[in-house]
């Protein structure tokens, strides 16, 4: 009796399993490439990437009209700015004598510093955009109702350490748009009429935008408020799991 | 068990019924649907900004220099909209007064609108675009208005069409300067030694208080400008329930929401885009960079 052995697949398909199901492949993903539903779910929900996300998602909410990928964006902000701000630390010494002339080398020597430091820029720019235009979908969503009124609070929260972040930020270049700016920025802070000038003076380290502030900014700015920001991030997105995923109607 | 089965599947609510009863058909796999989307969206995001950054250099202006204040000295654009209104009031009000009540009030809206009415899609209550719309252009609109009458552009336009001068017995009706200056006030009430008079800290001890009020600088400061902001939307609101515009509490934080982020735009497009030299207002194209 012959068993009869099963017809031999085409030589690509062999050489997609090959690859997609070989044990490199299977290394990283430990589901194989996702090519099946069953494995698209495990992939979302083992790797530590996409786990954020739940396995399947309400029709409506993949319409890209209903969050126009707003809160995501602002995240993906948060990590190009991570990425390109790394970067930059390399070339960036927070001292007054060096700070500007350090700006001027990155500007115009340092390869790709431009792009590194412009990218840096804009991105910044667009997180504050992002960020308030991501509050007014949830708001006009009506997706802050309970449960979710704290994860709107925690929102809140982000949305002030996202203006503390581009406002440390600022100070950096060390030119006099930076140091006006925060001069002006601070002063707001010192006409409190409680303890306005002891902010101030905690904030700047001094009476005035000098070294103490460049080195305090620069603190908060690459190390104290990122921290702090990734906490409340993690918060907000593990909630709007636990709160059953995006707001719909009841 | 059957029947009793189902006397638990009727006592759930109706979200849980809801849910329940939810077609598979109507959810779809986050791989491939959601991660696509999220791609491209990246994508694109990243080559525009990226392009961007190609065509456009971030500013680098001269080093810093103390001794230079350059005109005029304006903070991050985010935060013109405070300095916008510092020209209007005290400084303690428009720098910390304001946007600590602003964040706390935003941070209040779900404890204060905790119905489910309109919940998760655009515009899903009755009357959420009415009063999206009324909001936005009251505050929009309103706050021009404010921040117009208080450079005195309604003189301005008075003498353009009339030709004559503005009439000097209304000198006060000018500005809220003006009303501090022009107003028949007693002198006494600009000069209230109250530290002297009244609190007498010598007595206590203490180093002596020099505190001297004066009423009509606090008025047009202080008062007039809580008043507008506190009075105002109050205001709205309560036309927009007389008028049936805003029923539900829905409808009132969709209206002082909108107005509110408007009046924030306008403060913020006035402060950027409409101050020149010494914070002066003026058309976008008279605006020049700073000089120093
Ligand atoms: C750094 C800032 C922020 C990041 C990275 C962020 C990220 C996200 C993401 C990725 C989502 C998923 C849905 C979507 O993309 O719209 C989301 C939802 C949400 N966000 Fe944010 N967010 C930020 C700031 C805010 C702010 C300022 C608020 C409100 C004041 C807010 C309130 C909410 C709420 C209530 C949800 C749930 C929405 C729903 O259930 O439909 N977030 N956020």
């Amino acid at each position: 009796m012959t068993i009869e052995k099963p017809p031999k697949k085409p030589l690509e398909e062999r050489i997609y399993n090959y690859i997609m199901n070989g044990r490199v492949v299977k290394s990283i993903i430990r589901s194989g490439y996702p090519n099946t539903p069953r494995n698209q779910m495990l992939m979302v929900a083992t790797n530590v990437f996409l786990h954020l996300h739940p396995t399947r998602i309400n029709r409506t909410h993949v319409k890209i009209t209903h969050t126009f990928c707003l809160g995501g964006l602002s995240f993906f902000m948060f990590l190009g700015l991570t990425i390109t701000g790394v970067l930059l630390m390399f070339y960036y010494v927070p001292s007054v004598e060096r700070a500007y002339e350090d700006m001027q080398i990155i500007q115009s020597e340092v390869r790709f510093g431009f792009l590194m430091r412009n990218l840096h820029r804009w991105m910044a720019h667009s997180m504050v955009l992002l960020v308030f235009m991501h509050m007014m979908r949830v708001f006009y969503t009506g997706s802050y109702k309970p449960p979710r009124e704290f994860n709107w609070v925690v929102g809140v929260l982000l949305l002030v350490l996202t203006l503390l972040l581009s406002f440390t930020g600022y100070l950096l270049p060390w030119d006099e748009l930076a140091f006006w700016a925060i001069t002006v920025g601070t002063q707001m802070v010192g006409s409190a009429p409680l303890f306005g000038e002891a902010n101030r003076f905690i904030l700047i380290g001094g009476y005035e935008v000098g070294a103490n502030a460049l080195i305090r900014f620069y603190t908060l700015h690459v190390i104290g408020l990122p921290l702090i920001t990734t906490v409340f991030m993690a918060v907000h997105f593990w909630r709007i799991r636990r709160d059953g995923g995006l707001a719909r109607p009841l | 068990m059957v029947s009793d089965s189902e006397s638990i599947e009727q006592s759930y609510s109706k979200a849980v019924q809801d849910r329940k009863t939810r077609k598979r058909e109507e959810e779809l796999l986050v791989w491939p649907d959601l991660v696509f989307i999220e791609f491209i969206s990246a994508l694109l995001f990243m080559l525009t900004l990226t392009i961007l950054s190609i065509l456009i250099n971030a500013p680098l202006q001269d080093r810093a220099n103390p001794a230079h204040t350059p005109n005029p000295s304006k903070a991050p654009w985010y935060f013109l909209n405070l300095q916008e209104l510092l020209l209007h009031m005290h400084p303690a009000i428009a720098g910390v007064l304001v946007p600590t009540i602003a964040v706390g009030a935003l941070m209040a809206i779900p404890y204060i609108d905790n119905t489910h009415e309109g919940e998760g899609a655009w515009w899903a209550s009755k009357r959420a675009k009415i009063n999206a719309k009324v909001g936005g252009f009251v505050g929009f609109f309103g706050t021009l208005f404010l921040i117009l009458f208080n450079e005195s552009k309604h003189v301005w336009l008075f003498e353009k069409i009339t030709t004559l001068e503005w009439p000097s017995a209304l000198n006060w009706l000018r500005n809220t300067r003006a009303m501090q200056t022009d107003l028949p006030w007693p002198e006494a009430l600009k000069n209230i030694p109250v530290g002297e008079k009244i609190l007498k800290t010598e007595l206590l001890g203490l180093p002596p208080s020099n505190l001297v009020l004066d009423i009509p600088k606090i008025f047009i400061e202080q008062i007039v400008p809580m008043t507008t902001m506190i009075g105002l939307p109050i205001l709205l609101a309560v036309i927009a329930a007389k008028t049936k515009i805003a029923q539900t509490k829905r409808d009132h934080a969709i209206l002082i929401f909108s107005a509110f982020m408007a009046t924030w735009l306008m403060l913020t497009i006035s402060g950027t885009a409409l101050r020149g030299a010494g914070m002066e207002l003026m058309w976008p194209w008279d605006v020049k960079p700073p000089v120093t």
